[in-house]
């Protein structure tokens, strides 16, 4: 099968008076495993199903392999969408619902068969054929509802939020199986959740969506080491954000701050002008006697520790505000009580400046 | 938790009413129909009713007439429900109306309408016949009864259709859309299918309707159907003629083997698994001419629904409507006719139906609780043996209570039993408790036992509870359910027929049939039609108002 | 709790509509709401302490309805126009002997006693049998006002009379009765069987008829005479006219043997022949023909008066003949006539078809298709055997004869239909 890349160029998508997709546009290689993220709301759904035919953009282009498909209706697509509820027909057998799409096509019995055999062995309910939707469990519905899709063996695999109907044990191997399946079909795959973890740790690039907007495209780490501005910071991971100002005094460099107060900035640290959030993520947070030169000191007391396993979570309070710091934990360590004054250091390779 | 001893005694009194006065008068015609006249058993009435050609081919026409009507409301309903399910029609009210009018209308009333608009010499025809020479046999025996059927059920077929459309979540229709398949190969494999459960509930209970419906077959003088036929046996030869209880006996057996044909049928493919909560689909656009299409269909069958209605109320105002298209001479003379003569008609309405309908909320809020909030063993029989009330034809129930109640006499010197009005309000409320019943269960589901929890956990008594929390939050669907037995009360004629004796004692319904017997003209009949219709409609406006202000109240909070 | 529901019932019961400490009479009637209205409105404004409870029901269900009530709590009166149910009635001992009433009551009227000569029951009304026609529907079709029965068997009426059945109709059975006894029994049904065959409709009850007529459903229709004249004095488009064929028969009142109010009924038996009384069927709307001759003084012009000979009533009703077949002949109508009523339509078509594809030849086929069609699958000797009659009136719950009558109404029922299928296939085939 040849992948093929999907093109979406300054989209525009209204419902009534609301818009939903604000000029859009992204581009999806072909063979890759694409994550749209965002909350409820950030029209990642209707992006989605815009790309599988249920809607119809205003303005703009939906290319697939190339060609716009701007007015083609879903059945002739070749795009193979999994809908969250799985919609698996209930008044047909697993092996009639898996037979669906390649019956649409024409082809004769036996290869129907055949290759209805075939995409149950690769999600693994070989002889399931004959149950029906109602005596399966979530997870084998699931299944189905992929090898249904995959049976007809479609340009691009549209993924409608699969795992949340999922249990937390089921998720995640469910999740690897699916990065398995990808690899080795290849298929190009568009992938739509709201939970940041799925999409870090399946895909090869993630478009972080709000509000009809798109926030940022990256691979898993550029979105979590440089994200370019507030939301993503917020998003992708847990983040001590900081609205403030940059000042010069003399030759010293202080971060001027509501909540922090004036902080002064280690050296080679170059902030861009005008107001912008001093992002650093909690586990680049240390406890210290003293800080280097080379790491933003902060001073303040502790008010709250949660022990996570892995690691202590403490909440400092520090001038206004307060920094969340993720400690490592080593065993038999006690944690730090509540009250004790103490020192943070956050390298400067650490310190981020993100637009609000 | 040992079951309350007074709960005891109200579910054994329940069990007894409804043993007393809807099991024994059916048991008491099946047993005649089977019975030899000495005690013992016999098949030779159903051999003698083989015999005679007459009932064979009422048997046949009673099923071709429900099969014709069913088919027919099929094919007006189908495209009409997918219109307003699938697609951006604003017409959409308009077809809610559709399923609205017919029922406020008994059918045997808008019959006699149809009789001067679609008749051999009726409006049409004679426009027909003036601008091309032809004539439409609509009215024509049989062929009349199917019109009149079609007209006044389809809607009901409407409503299910389109009920069991609008639940199937669109992401099975659009997964197939997705695979491939579209038009007419998405309709047969996958939306029809899934909406065919629906679809038979409804089109069962109407088949069972026309099939033992007497009313209209006998306004428009058809008597060679199996209803007609036993009523006029049974009162013309007498309550002992043996056809009589056999036709009562296939008529009974017909409509339990439909009823429970579709329970079963049902019940087989409970989809309602599915719906997971999928983002419902916008719905399509018409095209200009798809639209022009739908509309002009849509207000074609708006016009013929409305047809009885607009009769009726021309008739009621007509001095004379004799083979002219439309009536000459208006008057309102009937209506005045009407009111000095049948005040005693309309009170005995409101008499039998109010108490009839105040029995039926008493039992149904009784049963709902027995059976949703006790443990008592075999309360499931109760609900199922008032669902049975459902299948049971007026006409049986009536010819039961007046063979099983012949010489019985009320207490107090009350005279008999079965030409005292108290009669009424047994038949009526026995048949009608299916309904309020329904209603009682649905506002019982919604109150959360949370709820009455609480107050127990604040000290009050079983009794109290259900005085003070219960029954309150159920008010809704206690007086949708009133309100629904009231009405259809009001508007049936089977049992009425059969069950009036006197004309004191008659109610609005017996009275605008014995009005369609003057050889002055139906106009006083449609009157009093046109009177009830009215009443009936306010009642069905009320209903809604009443459970659409009810139900924010419902939910303690948790859903 | 239960007090306010218990309070509503008991106020509701206390509005009910009691036996009053008065008297109620009760009628059992066939007649229609015009007539019982304006008789239970005069009488109970004369006689304020009595009430009057109106039975309605067609006759046949009104004998049954009388015999299956227990001595003691019998209905008063019965009220009807086929004298046939009084003499049921009387045969089974449901009447009293009350005697004539009314001295300025005549005896007879042309040969026909007005009194039950037993004294059983009396003459309330007279009332005659004619042809009912829709003057707009007939100039429509161009249709020839018709004049006698024998009229109506020609094939311009095809398709547009109505008739009803004597099983569901005491007066069309007295019509029946009345052309069988004046032309003779196998004349009598040829004539039967072609205006039925002419005709579009076997209507359910005789009011069906001038209903039809009335709303232009029919254009021509056979019916006692009251329904004909109080719609057209009501204003509708129709006319009415006695055939010379016609009995004057009177409709008659009697009191049931072991009612429970006997004095209160008497009362009303006596009020319905008062003067006052008897004017009451002159109203326009009820339009029926006094017993009292000397309301036809009070009478409007143009009124038809039985005792001034303006009917010629040729028959001379027996109606001990009219009793002694009356299942017969009511059974015979419905087997022959009511149930293979298309198919007698289609046998009739089919000659009318073939008479004018042949062009007033003569054809030995179509002959006898006619034949087959117009002859009663019951002949007059048939319908005189005692052994016959008895088998039709035996006990309905007497399994073994329900089934041998179900029988031969099958036999009938079937020669019947063979005899119509027969008269299509000649008549198509005739040359």
């Amino acid at each position: 099968m040849n992948p093929v890349g999907v093109d979406i160029r300054h989209v525009a998508l209204s419902f009534g008076a609301t818009q939903v997709l604000k000029d859009i546009s992204v581009s999806v290689e072909p063979g890759e495993f694409f994550a749209l993220l965002g909350p409820s709301g950030s029209g990642k759904s209707t992006l989605l199903r815009l790309i599988a035919g249920f809607n119809q953009h205003q303005a703009g282009e939906v290319l697939i392999g190339g060609r716009d498909v701007t007015g083609t209706p879903p059945w002739k697509r070749d795009v193979g969408m999994v809908f969250q509820n799985y919609a698996l027909w209930p008044h047909m057998t697993v092996e009639q619902n898996v037979a669906f799409g390649l019956e649409e096509r024409r082809l004769p019995r036996a290869q129907v068969r055949e290759k209805v055999a075939a995409a149950l062995d690769l999600v693994g309910l070989a002889g399931y054929g004959a149950r029906r939707p109602g005596q399966l469990s979530g997870g084998q519905q699931q299944r189905v509802a992929i090898a249904r899709t995959l049976a007809i063996e479609p340009q691009v695999l549209l993924l409608d939020e699969p795992l949340s109907n999922l249990d937390a044990k089921l998720r995640v191997q469910t999740r690897q199986e699916l990065v398995k399946l990808q690899r080795r079909l290849g298929i190009t795959t568009i992938f739509v959740t709201h939970d940041q973890i799925e999409a870090l740790t399946t895909c090869h690039r993630v478009a972080v969506m709000d509000d009809g907007v798109i926030q940022q495209v990256g691979t898993p780490m550029e979105l979590f080491d440089f994200p370019v501005n507030r939301f993503v910071a917020q998003f992708v991971g847990s983040v001590n954000l900081f609205a403030g100002r940059f000042e010069r005094e003399g030759g010293a460099l202080r971060f001027a701050s509501e909540k922090l107060g004036r902080v002064a900035l280690p050296a080679g640290v170059e902030p861009p002008a005008g107001e912008f959030d001093l992002a650093f993520r909690p586990h680049a947070v240390s406890v210290v006697d003293a800080a280097g030169p080379e790491a933003l000191s902060l001073r303040g007391a502790v008010e709250n520790a949660e022990f996570l396993g892995e690691f202590l979570r403490y909440e400092i309070r520090v001038g206004e505000g307060l920094v969340i710091a993720d400690i490592p934990h080593a065993r038999g360590r006690a944690p730090i009580e509540p009250g004790t004054a103490i020192s943070l250091a956050v390298p400067a390779s650490e310190l981020r400046f993100v637009a609000a | 938790m040992r079951t309350h001893p007074g709960i005891v005694a109200i579910a054994l009194a329940i069990a007894a009413f409804l043993v007393a006065f809807l099991v024994i008068p059916v048991v008491a015609v099946v047993y005649t129909a089977f019975s030899d006249g000495q005690g013992g058993f016999t098949l030779a009435h159903f051999a003698a009713f083989n015999e005679i050609s007459l009932m064979r081919e009422s048997f046949a026409n009673s099923l071709y007439v429900a099969g014709m009507t069913v088919g027919l409301g099929t094919l007006i309903a189908v495209p009409l429900a997918y219109l307003t399910v699938r697609f951006q029609f604003r017409g959409a009210i308009l077809v809610q109306t559709l399923g609205v009018l017919p029922l406020v209308m008994p059918a045997f009333v808008g019959a006699a309408a149809m009789q001067l608009l679609f008749g051999r010499s009726g409006s049409v025809n004679l426009i027909l016949k003036d601008a091309f020479g032809v004539t439409l046999p609509l009215m024509e025996g049989l062929n009349g009864v199917i019109f009149v059927e079609t007209l006044h059920y389809f809607p009901f077929i409407l409503l299910n259709l389109s009920a069991a459309l609008a639940n199937i979540d669109s992401s099975m229709e659009e997964a197939a859309q997705n695979l491939g398949a579209s038009g007419w190969r998405l309709f047969r494999k996958v939306v029809f299918p899934l909406a065919m459960p629906g679809y038979v509930a409804g089109a069962s209970l109407v088949f069972i309707k026309v099939f033992d419906d007497l009313g209209t077959p006998l306004v428009l003088n058809v008597t060679n159907m199996l209803a007609p036929q036993a009523y006029l046996r049974v009162t013309s030869i007498g309550l002992e003629d043996p056809i009589g209880y056999v036709i009562c006996v296939i008529l009974v057996a017909f409509s339990i083997g439909a009823m429970g044909g579709s329970w079963w049928f049902v019940k087989r493919r409970d989809y309602a698994l599915v719906s997971r909560g999928g983002v419902q689909a916008p719905k399509r656009r018409l095209t200009p001419w798809q639209a022009l299409l739908a509309y002009g269909w849509i207000v074609g069958m708006l016009l013929l629904v409305l047809s009885p209605h607009l009769g009726i109320l021309l008739l009621s105002i007509s001095k004379v409507w004799s083979f002219t298209v439309l009536p000459e001479q208006l008057t309102l003379a009937h209506y005045a006719t009407v009111f000095t003569e049948s005040k005693q008609m309309i009170w005995n309405t409101f008499l039998y139906c109010g108490l009839a309908a105040l029995l039926d909320v008493a039992l149904g809020t009784a049963i709902a609780y027995i059976v949703l909030r006790t443990k008592l063993p075999g309360r499931q029989l109760l609900d199922h043996l008032v669902t049975i009330a459902l299948a049971m034809p007026g006409l049986v129930l009536g010819i039961g209570y007046l063979r099983t109640f012949k010489g019985v006499e009320l207490p107090f010197g009350g005279g008999a039993l079965t030409a005292s009005w108290v009669i009424f309000v047994l038949a009526y409320a026995v048949r009608r408790l299916p309904y309020a019943l329904r209603s009682c269960m649905a506002a019982l589901t919604q109150v959360h036992p949370a709820l009455e929890e609480a107050a127990e956990n604040l000290g009050a008594g079983r009794w109290n509870t259900i005085r003070r929390v219960v029954i309150p939050l159920m008010m809704g669907g206690i007086l949708a359910g009133f309100v629904t037995s009231f009405i259809t009360a009001a508007a049936e004629i089977s049992e009425t027929i059969l069950l009036t004796s006197r004309e004191s004692m008659a109610p609005m319904s017996y009275g605008i049939y014995l009005y369609f017997q003057s050889v002055l003209g139906r106009g006083p009949g449609a009157a009093l039609g046109v009177i009830a219709v009215a009443l009936v409609a306010f009642g069905t406006y009320v209903s809604h108002r009443l459970v659409a202000a009810r139900s924010p109240h419902q939910s303690g909070g948790g859903q | 709790m239960k007090t306010p529901a218990i309070r509503a019932l008991a106020l509701a019961l206390a509005c009910l509509p009691f036996a009053a400490a008065a008297d109620t009479v009760t009628v059992v009637t066939s007649f229609p709401k015009e007539i019982t209205t304006a008789y239970k409105k005069a009488y109970e404004a004369k006689y304020p302490q009595d009430k009057v409870e109106i039975l309605n029901k067609n006759t046949a269900a009104g004998i049954a309805y009388v015999r299956e009530q227990a001595a003691g709590a019998r209905p008063e009166v019965f009220w009807a126009s086929a004298p046939d149910a009084f003499e049921v009635l009387s045969g089974s001992k449901l009447l009293a002997k009350i005697g004539p009433g009314n001295p300025a009551i005549p005896a007879k009227v042309g040969n026909y006693p007005v009194n039950d000569p037993e004294g059983y029951y009396r003459g309330q009304a007279l009332a005659g049998y004619g042809l009912m026609w829709n003057t707009r529907y007939v100039k429509a079709n161009n249709l020839p006002e018709p004049k006698e029965w024998a009229d109506l068997v020609k094939p311009v009426y095809f398709g547009h009379l109505a008739i009803s059945s004597p099983s569901r109709s005491g007066t069309t059975h007295l019509t029946v009765e009345t052309i069988l006894q004046g032309e003779g029994w196998t004349k009598g049904w040829e004539q039967l069987l072609a205006i039925c065959g002419n005709s579009a409709a076997i209507t359910e009850r005789s009011f069906g008829v001038p209903d039809g007529v009335n709303n232009g459903q029919f254009g021509i229709g056979l019916v006692i005479d009251f329904f004909g004249l109080a719609a057209k004095n009501s204003g509708m488009p129709v006319e009415f006219v006695y055939p010379s064929v016609t009995a004057i028969v009177p409709a008659n009142i009697a009191l049931i043997d072991g009612a429970k109010a006997k004095d209160a009924g008497m009362r009303f038996i006596e009020f319905t022949l008062s003067e006052e009384g008897q004017m009451l069927l002159l109203d326009p709307k009820i339009s029926r023909l006094p017993v009292l001759p000397s309301v036809y003084a009070k009478a409007p012009a143009g009124y038809p008066n039985p005792f001034g000979g303006q009917i010629q009533a040729k028959v001379n009703f027996d109606s001990n003949l009219s009793e002694s077949r009356y299942y017969v002949v009511v059974s015979l109508f419905d087997q022959q006539v009511t149930f293979r009523h298309k198919e007698l339509v289609a046998a009739m078509k089919a000659i009318y078809d073939a008479q004018k594809r042949l062009g007033g030849r003569k054809s030995a086929q179509l002959d006898e298709a006619r034949s087959l069609v117009l002859t009663p699958v019951v002949d007059e000797k048939q319908a005189a055997d005692p052994k016959l009659l008895a088998l039709f009136k035996a006990k309905k719950t007497d399994a073994e004869a329900s089934k041998a009558k179900a029988k031969v109404e099958e036999e009938w029922a079937a020669k019947a239909k063979a005899n119509y299928a027969r008269a299509v296939e000649l008549a198509n085939s005739a040359k």
